[in-house]
């Protein structure tokens, strides 16, 4: 009974995790982005510690609460605050329209049950209705990542395509060790800060933070 | 015998429809702190407009008069074949949920007509942008329900709330939870509810509804407002019963339906609640956007079907 339950909490958790990264794409706003991304990642952290709870692995907790207090809080503020120093533009011409988003979105995560539908078959693991999800968050971060034009969204969809990881992650083994865990919160955290300096640059120098004009030679 | 119930079950539904009209009003009117009409004005409104006269352009062939009926009576007999109090089972060889998608249809497809038949700009207008929506959304109704279907195996409206009932843990699978998401995004489009038609307006230049229905007068004009209080009331059970159908009677008995009736009636005020919280959050978005806001729900309509599908 509890491995029933078990397996439908952590289903629906990852499908709602999947549908912040949907609900991403039919945004034009940064605030909307910022927010999805937020929503999204107390979502997964609640995931983890429910992971942790029913599959015996404790020091999850710990990583749930490392996850809410760097990705849930932190980074989010820090976005809007970035979004607000260099007069946030929304994305109104992405490279792809919206409706064509949503439509290549929902054949990603097609495929990405096409994908992983002989693992889901082979293993035993109660979580194994989630991974397809993952994965198919993974891909749906990769398109937003290449398919958006300004510089602040294309950080939200990598920070998706990192939720995405972390989700397979959890899902598939039940936490890796801490360690690497920690290893992973530090790197996200840097390419962060090292991001979020790029965008200064790229504001000062263009007044935009549009990637597109970056083919552009100035001065 | 049978028969007889689930007649009067549409009946209920049909009596009961004006008032959730009324009462999502009346809610509505509170959070904007406004004074509202009370819920049952609809009863007056109907039985006014069934007592005047019905204007009719001159220009206006048979298919005018004959569309509000078709309207109605299309509707009516989707509430034949809805659960709303319990599972209806004498109309389940007559019509299942493809039944409903393609009777729903079919009253827009007339009301369409009616538009476009005296030849007035508003009522194109309003008849094209309907079909525009139509189009996206009824297939977005069928594919949502399809995914609820595929986990009863059956696509009896009714065999579906049983199956349910019986296991109550597909109520929480994914395939249910995106379904109910898209059937509530294109309950609000189909009803003309707020982000993609405002329904308490008249003339303005980006109404729907209003624009088709509004060279009708008198007893034509109260048809089609019935049938569209009662197509919204159609959308609310479904979502209230397909998706949560604890309370649904499944034996027909004085105390079950009388849990049934109680059951419905909180449902119906928690989705009245949704819809009068959204529609005074948000603003009504501009045409050309309406397409991405359905274009969402098809989506979310796609992963229910994959995933029930798949994870079966």
């Amino acid at each position: 009974m509890t491995s029933a339950l078990f397996s439908q909490l952590t289903t629906l958790g990852s499908s709602v995790v999947l549908l912040f990264g949907i609900v991403l794409l039919c945004r034009r706003s940064l605030h909307a982005y910022v927010e999805a991304f937020r929503w999204q990642s107390l979502v997964l952290s609640a995931l983890v510690i429910v992971v942790g709870r029913f599959g015996n692995a404790p020091d999850l907790y710990f990583v749930g609460v490392v996850f809410l207090a760097i990705k849930g809080i932190f980074i989010p503020r820090y976005l809007e605050r970035l979004a607000k120093s260099v007069g946030a533009e929304s994305e109104s011409q992405p490279y792809v329209n919206i409706t064509s988003s949503l439509v290549i979105a929902a054949l990603l995560v097609l495929s990405a049950y096409v994908v992983m539908r002989p693992l889901v078959l082979a293993t035993q693991l109660p979580t194994r209705g989630g991974m397809p999800l993952a994965l198919g968050l993974i891909f749906v971060g990769l398109f937003v990542l290449i398919s958006r034009k300004k510089a602040l969204t294309q950080i939200v969809g990598f920070l998706v395509l990192e939720n995405g990881i972390a989700l397979l992650a959890v899902l598939g083994t039940f936490g890796i060790p801490l360690i690497v865990e920690m290893g992973v919160f530090l790197d996200l955290l840097m390419g962060f800060l090292v991001m979020q300096v790029f965008v200064y640059h790229i504001h000062g120098t263009f007044e935009s933070i549009d990637v597109e004009q970056l083919n552009q030679l100035r001065h | 015998m049978k028969y007889v119930f689930a007649v009067s079950q549409a009946a209920f539904a049909l009596a009961l429809a004006p008032l959730v009209v009324g009462f999502v009003r009346w809610l509505k009117a509170r959070m904007q702190n406004r004074r509202s009409a009370p819920p049952w004005q609809p009863y007056f409104e109907l039985k006014k407009l069934f007592g005047k006269e019905a204007v009719v352009s001159e220009n206006a062939s048979w298919l005018f008069r004959a569309a509000p009926y078709v309207v109605f009576v299309s509707t009516v007999a989707v509430a034949l074949l809805v659960p709303f109090l319990f599972v209806a089972e004498p109309f389940d060889t007559v019509g299942d949920l493809l039944a409903v998608v393609y009777l729903l249809l079919l009253g827009t497809f007339f009301l369409a007509l009616a538009g476009l038949d005296p030849g007035t700009p508003f009522g194109g207008m309003g008849a094209s942008r309907e079909m525009t929506v139509a189009a996206i959304a009824e297939p977005t109704i069928a594919v949502a329900i399809f995914s609820v279907a595929l986990g009863a195996g059956s696509t009896n409206l009714g065999r579906i709330v049983a199956q349910t009932l019986a296991n109550p843990a597909n109520a929480i699978s994914p395939g249910h939870l995106l379904a109910f998401a898209a059937l509530f995004i294109v309950a609000l489009a189909e009803t003309g509810r707020l982000p993609v038609d405002n329904p308490a307006t008249h003339l303005e230049l980006t109404m729907i509804h209003e624009a088709m229905i509004l060279e009708y007068s008198g007893r034509y004009l109260a048809l089609i407002e019935w049938a569209a209080a009662l197509k919204l009331t159609i959308f609310l059970s479904l979502l209230a019963n397909l998706f949560v159908p604890w309370g649904v009677a499944t034996t027909i008995a004085p105390l079950s339906l009388s849990v049934a009736a109680v059951a419905l009636l909180i449902k119906f005020g928690f989705l009245a609640l949704v819809i009068a919280v959204v529609e005074t959050r948000v603003a009504k978005l501009r045409l050309f956007r309406v397409p991405e806001l359905l274009g969402v729900s098809f989506v979310l309509a796609l992963l229910a079907v994959t995933s029930s599908f798949l994870l079966r």
